[in-house]
């Protein structure tokens, strides 16, 4: 990923690219949350390291990882 | 709500939101809807074949849309991989609208059923958006194609 903010000069651009951004920013969150979870981190580490609750991690991507196998940590 | 729909639109209203997960995104949007209605083989499907739009030209013009306007404030990514999402995702602002304004369509029509077309018209209404974007891309004309499905599938012109 290379990043270089800049301000198109249209601005139907730039309010494009935020909905393109948010949707990555989306994939990027369920990418990186597996991969935290696959390397063993626990629920609580990777909710502090969003700076979210880990109710709000855990309720978002459990089932999906239970679903893949993913072995989760408890705590 | 889906009640006075077509069975094709009915298939339209349960393959977007499953199009939406398999693509790995959180809500159901009209771009979702507009890739279950070339998933169909019914005549609005027809029109948008006719013009280019089967669903993996429409997926690819997706992808195209998002990488320029990613490119546009210098951003790129690969694509990511993950596992998918178990849940169904809800039904986000673009494609609500898009189904509130193809039942009007119908009614200010006088049509009894909401089809596909009707869908497909009220997807392509949006002069701004992801689907408007995707369509100057793949080079296809909002209001042409609008012209075609209104002449040919919803009937009177």
């Amino acid at each position: 990923m290379m990043i270089d903010l800049s301000s198109p000069e249209d601005p139907a651009d730039g309010l494009a690219a935020v909905v393109a951004l948010r949707r990555l920013a989306e994939q990027l969150e369920a990418a990186e949350v597996e991969r935290a979870m696959r390397a063993g981190w626990s629920w609580p580490e990777v909710a502090e390291a969003l700076g979210v609750t880990r109710q709000a991690v855990h309720k978002k991507h459990a089932k999906r990882l239970i679903a893949a196998g993913v072995e989760l940590r408890r705590r | 709500m889906f009640n006075r729909f077509t069975q094709d639109a009915r298939w339209v209203a349960h393959d977007g939101p499953r199009i939406a997960r398999e693509l790995g995104d959180s809500s159901v949007e009209a771009e979702h809807l507009l890739l279950a209605i070339a998933r169909r083989d019914d005549a609005a499907a027809r029109v948008l074949h006719a013009a280019g739009l089967d669903e993996d030209a429409i997926a690819a013009a997706l992808v195209a849309e998002t990488e320029r306007s990613l490119a546009a404030v210098g951003v790129s990514a690969d694509s990511l991989t993950f596992s998918p999402f178990v849940e169904t995702p809800r039904f986000g602002r673009s494609a609500k609208w898009a189904l509130e304004l193809a039942l009007r369509i119908a009614l200010e029509r006088g049509d009894k059923r909401i089809g596909t077309g009707h869908v497909a018209l009220a997807i392509l209404d949006a002069k701004r958006g992801t689907v408007s974007r995707a369509l100057a891309i793949a080079g296809v004309d909002r209001e042409t194609l609008a012209t075609e499905i209104r002449s040919s599938v919803v009937g009177r012109p």
